[in-house]
């Protein structure tokens, strides 16, 4: 399968702190990469790159075998996706998953909305306020306003990060559902091991600004920093203490 | 004992505006009658409709002041953006107290010589530009903590979604943005509308603005007419005040 996004050489550099060094990253046509870092290991900076709200201070960013670094952020149709769903507080549900539609100045907006309403389980809550949503609630109408532009990729930043385990797993499966119904690419980024396997075709991680991408998912678990065999042996542990 | 503080609070709001409406249809009021010896129009008519001096003055600060607080409105809203994603932010802001650490009419001498010499010493535009000096930085500070990292990053958000810097600004910003906006234009009117000092010096007496002219009368010892003027002075804040409260009424 063709190469759809590559890093090539990626770095960032605020004042005297360098952020991001030297980063590559290759991620194919409809799959989904999973993005392991702790807090300030870079990866939102990275992510924002790719989206063009950042400049890199080297490297480049291809996207289609095209050079999209000084392509503006509006040109990309690449959607990023925070932690917070980031409603617009003014808009309805609908009104929030119609914004990008009206931007775009489609047509039929009021069917293409109510069928991703629909999609999402989320048709009875068209016309509720965000502030009347639960938080798993608006992150799907997040999801869905982010989707219905048809965006090239999708860049999701710890979106289920505030939400409990259980509303977490339910998106994690409607995340998965939606983005192999809709065929996208996406760069799914978590500090969560588990949720990163769950998620990702394939797993890469960063750290301190470095980044390592796995060949495959076993060459992760084989990895001795990745945590998951230190993940198995707690359970395991935790078994054999129970019996 | 809250509705008897309520019921105090409402008395001390409207006793001064009944008062002074009284005393605007009042002639001949002497200590220690109780009422005045007549109720006329007279004071109203003659300085509304026949000299009109009040109502020249009236338009003049209304003039002045919805023209302030639309330009601090706009001019604030930009400049306090730029200065909240600036990193020099702390130096800026502490900038902006300079205006507050010094009263408006030290200000006004300090500036009065290159007013003179533009030519801007006793015209509205002068007072315009005066209050400006004064007014702007107590807008920047009103709209610096509306600029905050979830602002940026929802206008970043429509950015990805495909929104030019303008969509993004009149669709999200600004709807956003609106008590902000609100309070700004309410607080810069009513510091332009009780503007004195700052406005008499640079405007040399001819800009007629109404807090001018309640002491003109004042000093004149016409009291009927000063409380013409006071009152033609609270009844539109009071008007806003109501506007105000009930956009934010609606907003919730």
């Amino acid at each position: 399968m063709s190469t759809f996004l590559e890093l090539q050489n990626i770095s960032k550099s605020f004042d005297e702190e360098t952020i991001l060094e030297d980063v590559n990253l290759s991620l194919e046509h409809q799959k989904t990469l999973s993005l392991i870092g702790a807090s300030g290991s870079g990866k939102t900076t990275l992510l924002k790159i790719i989206a063009g709200l950042e400049k890199a201070s080297n490297g480049n960013v291809v996207l289609n075998k095209q050079n999209i670094n000084n392509l503006p952020p509006q040109k990309r149709k690449i959607v990023y996706l925070y932690q917070d769903a980031l409603l617009f507080p003014h808009l309805s549900a609908f009104e929030n998953i119609a914004f990008g539609l009206k931007l775009q100045k489609q047509k039929n907006i009021r069917n293409t909305v109510n069928a991703m309403l629909e999609s999402l389980g989320m048709i009875e809550h068209a016309e509720k306020m965000p502030n009347q949503l639960s938080g798993g609630q608006k992150q799907r109408i997040a999801f869905g306003r982010a989707l219905v532009i048809k965006p090239q990729l999708l860049l999701l930043d710890e979106p289920f990060g505030a939400l409990d385990p259980k509303i977490r797993s339910n998106m994690q499966k409607l995340f998965k559902n939606l983005v192999v119904a809709q065929g996208l690419s996406s760069i799914f980024v978590t500090h969560d091991i588990k949720e990163a396997i769950i998620i990702g075709d394939g797993i890469a991680k960063i750290e301190k600004g470095k980044l390592i991408q796995f060949e495959s998912k076993q060459s992760f678990y084989n990895t001795k920093s990745s945590g998951v065999q230190a993940e198995i042996d707690f359970w395991k542990q935790l078994k054999n203490e129970k019996e | 004992m809250n509705r008897v503080l309520k019921y105090i609070y409402a008395c001390l709001v409207v006793f001064p505006v009944i008062f002074l409406m009284a005393m605007s249809f009042a002639e001949k009021w002497r200590f220690p009658d109780f009422w005045p010896e007549n109720w006329t129009f007279k004071n109203w008519s003659s300085s509304i409709f026949g000299q009109g001096d009040l109502l020249y003055s009236l338009i003049v600060s209304l003039g002045i002041s919805l023209m302030l607080a639309s330009l601090v409105c706009v001019i604030s809203f930009f400049v306090s953006k730029e200065i909240a994603y600036s990193k020099y932010r702390k130096t800026y802001m502490k900038l902006t107290l300079i205006p507050y650490i010094l009263s408006p009419i030290i200000l006004a001498v300090i500036f009065q010589y290159y007013f003179a010499f533009t030519s801007l010493t006793g015209k509205i535009l002068g007072v315009l530009i005066a209050q400006l000096f004064f007014a702007l930085p107590f807008g920047i500070v009103i709209f610096n903590n509306f600029w905050n990292d979830k602002i940026l990053s929802l206008e970043q958000l429509t950015f990805t979604l495909g929104a030019t810097p303008k969509e993004s600004l009149l669709k999200a910003v600004i709807p956003l943005s609106k008590p902000a906006i609100i309070l700004c234009f309410f607080q810069s009117f009513l510091v332009s509308w009780f503007e004195y000092g700052l406005t008499r010096f640079i405007g040399l007496g001819k800009v007629k603005t109404l807090t001018v002219m309640v002491f003109n009368f004042i000093n004149e010892a016409n009291v009927f007419y000063a409380a013409l003027a006071c009152v033609l002075l609270v009844l539109p804040p009071i008007f806003l005040l109501y506007i105000n409260k009930k956009a934010l009424i609606l907003k919730q």
